[in-house]
């Protein structure tokens, strides 16, 4: 069995010279990064190439903005589904105000995942069995119309993995020029959460004689709600 | 008889043969370099980027003993169970002992080519174990017994009729061959692998050294899946797959993602720094990394090839060069095939007998070099390949009588003029249009798909005698 020591001074031995101490400088990067000039922008070119990658997206300034929108997308879907399945409907604990009350006035109830059993496995199967799973984003970055997500206690990674369809909802605030500025925050975060999920569009593959195919593994539909102040 | 147990030859003969393979290869070459030329063009300069991606690889391989240090500091720190192995064998060790002792029956996969390299499955399978790769791609080729063809489109040589008729005896009924049937089974198959799995394994993009964290990317969500559902995960990585911050990974995640697939960003982009906090509601529970050398501390030291090492493993130089978009990945018979497996293949393999010919799969137009994203001089390094090869005493037998025939008329004038004349007799049967086509062997084996210039009938040096002469 190699000691860490010794895999590290063979590296050192065969760089020929002693492990360093002391952090290296790190390198200049000067290379040019897309920048919009304001939120709308963003939230514009966000939307645009969300759209281009095969999810469906609005922007909404009201709960009757996100009525309309929700039920232009599921229609009387959720209703069927509760039928079915009492949790067919699986989010985060906590989602924006405008999406709880959004799904309250629609009467579709949201089983919150972290709940939905004590059981790991059973938490599991339960996201496998739901039609949707509805999340909050941390960052949205419009240059390549992704969302981002960090893990925390009070979420749940398979909500956005294991039901066929994901909606996020993402505040405009929220949506930044590039991957650069995603990664500078996720830094400045210090240790970084177990998971940080980037997210852009269905689950896709080509590896079938290079024919498009949506929906391998991952959700088939991708939606995005951006809301606006 | 599978294509290991084929002679260099054979396998290129083969793959010459197979028409579909070869319009297939152009086909899936084209598409990639096409979407890579757009994505490249809309970033703004891309040699910028390239620039800065070759900057941040040279310094990370320069100070790989610091970063991997760190890496592994940060992880052990956390809990992550850190395991370095120095030769595959060492690798598939600690995986069987790991899985041993979790007594885990079924084992998942997201795409890995360090477990092709260390062939991890077979040694799994051999201890009864069920190992599923869970990419599409790789489930694919799995079922055929077949090594990738392509580092980024693993199963790009088989055809849809093909692949229905490898699911079929899994499905036990028959299967249309259109694509979304053929997806939508491996949805539904894999769903319940996923939620059965003991024991996840996946590959490593990038390790981010500074917080100990691991970059996967996937574009079907597999990865996700791995690295979400089962209790145990293990990540197996190359030692030289770190970045020292986030600062450098976004470069080298636009770089990828761009020179891969065209993408902006891959489906999935997945940053773990494991393992799961104790409150987390998912997310395995055991966490390993293991970091393979293989050769790959040889590489470093050896000033000629480190470079070798700054590969990001995007499949850029295969889907421009003309030796790989004629034959598929196969005739290589390496795991890694393209310019940056006949390249690296014979450094870490460490045996010219078998993986000689490898150097020679190129024709050292440097088109490799131009795609690669961080100006890994690809071309270059063949080239000092084919030296150290020949520096070692494994070129052929009859290659080495013919430059030492070379060496004997090339330093004997009078000697030398006068097999010009006999071969200027000798070559008048196999003469066209000044060129020579035809012959006997060993000629044929190179006129016999293009043509060599004639003997002239005026050596150069009774030229230029004659011309000195009038002066």
């Amino acid at each position: 069995m190699t000691t860490t020591k010794d895999f590290i001074n063979g590296l050192s031995s065969k760089l020929g010279r002693p492990t360093p101490t002391k952090a290296p400088t790190p390198v200049e990067i000067s290379v040019p990064q897309y920048r919009l000039s304001n939120t709308e922008e963003r939230v514009s070119i966000f939307l645009q190439n969300w759209h281009a990658l095969g999810g469906k997206g609005a922007i909404v300034r009201s709960e009757n903005d996100l009525l309309q929108s929700l039920q232009e997308w599921f229609r009387d879907q959720p209703i069927n589904w509760i039928k079915e399945n009492k949790l067919a409907l699986l989010a985060w604990d906590m989602l924006p105000t405008i999406a709880e009350s959004a799904f309250s006035s629609l009467n579709w109830p949201l089983t919150r995942y972290t709940q939905s059993s004590l059981n790991i496995r059973d938490r599991y199967s339960i996201a496998a069995q739901a039609e949707l799973g509805v999340t909050g984003s941390d960052w949205g970055i419009a240059l390549s119309g992704t969302i981002v997500m960090n893990s925390n206690p009070l979420r749940g990674r398979a909500i956005s993995l294991l039901p066929p369809r994901h909606l996020a909802f993402i505040e405009a605030a929220k949506i930044r020029n590039n991957l650069f500025e995603v990664l500078h925050e996720v830094s400045a975060l210090g240790t970084p959460p177990a998971a940080i999920e980037m997210i852009s569009g269905p689950s896709r593959t080509s590896d079938i004689e290079m024919d498009l195919s949506i929906g391998v593994h991952g959700p088939i539909e991708v939606y995005v709600v951006v809301i606006q102040d | 008889m599978t294509m290991y147990n084929l002679t260099t030859d054979q396998r290129v003969d083969e793959a010459l043969a197979n028409n579909f393979l070869r319009q297939a290869t152009r086909r899936a070459t084209d598409r990639l370099r096409n979407n890579k030329y757009k994505a490249a063009d809309e970033l703004g300069n891309w040699e910028e980027w390239r620039g800065a991606g070759e900057t941040i690889r040279k310094h990370v391989i320069a100070n790989l003993d610091y970063y991997l240090n760190q890496l592994i500091e940060q992880m052990e720190k956390r809990g992550v169970h850190v395991h370095l192995a120095k030769t595959p064998a060492d690798a598939v060790g600690i995986v069987r002992k790991i899985v041993h002792e979790q007594e885990a029956k079924n084992v998942l996969k997201s795409k890995s080519m360090i477990s092709e390299e260390i062939h991890l499955n077979h040694a799994l399978e051999k201890d009864g174990v069920a190992v599923v790769e869970t990419d599409l791609g790789e489930y694919i080729i799995q079922i055929a017994g077949e090594p990738p063809s392509h580092i980024i489109v693993p199963a790009m040589h088989k055809t849809r009729q093909q692949v229905a008729d490898l699911f079929e005896p899994i499905a036990g009924h028959a299967l249309s061959s259109d694509t979304p049937t053929l997806t939508r089974f491996v949805r539904l198959q894999m769903r319940e692998q996923f939620l059965r799995g003991d024991i996840g394994i996946t590959g490593c993009n990038f390790a981010v050294a500074e917080t100990g964290s691991i970059v996967m990317v996937t574009n079907e969500g597999n990865g996700r899946m791995v690295s979400t559902l089962p209790r145990v995960q293990i990540t197996l990585m190359g030692m030289e797959r770190i970045v020292p911050s986030f600062r450098e990974l976004d470069v080298l995640l636009n770089l990828l993602a761009r020179s891969a697939t065209g993408q902006r960003l891959s489906s999935y982009t997945t940053i773990l720094t494991p393992p799961k906090h104790s409150a987390d509601s998912d997310g395995p529970e055991e966490y390993h990394l293991v970091i393979l050398d293989h050769n790959r501390s040889e590489i470093l030291g050896d000033e000629l090839f480190r470079t070798a090492l700054n590969c990001i493993r995007c499949g850029a130089c295969f889907n421009v060069c003309p030796v790989y978009r004629q034959l598929g990945g196969h005739a290589y018979g390496s795991v890694y095939s393209g310019p940056i497996g006949s390249v690296i293949t014979p450094l870490l393999e460490k045996d010219w007998k078998k993986w000689g010919h490898l150097p020679y799969f190129s024709s050292l137009c440097g088109a490799c070099s131009e795609a690669c994203p961080v100006r890994i001089p690809l071309h270059d390094l063949l080239v000092k390949l084919r030296m150290r090869k020949t520096q070692s005493g494994h070129t052929p037998q009859v290659e080495q009588h013919i430059f030492k025939a070379y060496r004997y008329f090339f330093s004997r004038e009078k000697t030398l003029r006068r097999v010009l004349r006999i071969g200027a007799h000798l070559q008048r049967p196999f003469v066209r249009n000044h060129r020579i086509s035809g012959g006997p062997p060993p000629l044929s084996n190179w006129t016999k798909s293009r043509t060599l210039p004639m003997v002239a009938a005026k050596p150069f040096m009774q030229v230029w005698a004659d011309l000195k002469n009038k002066r």
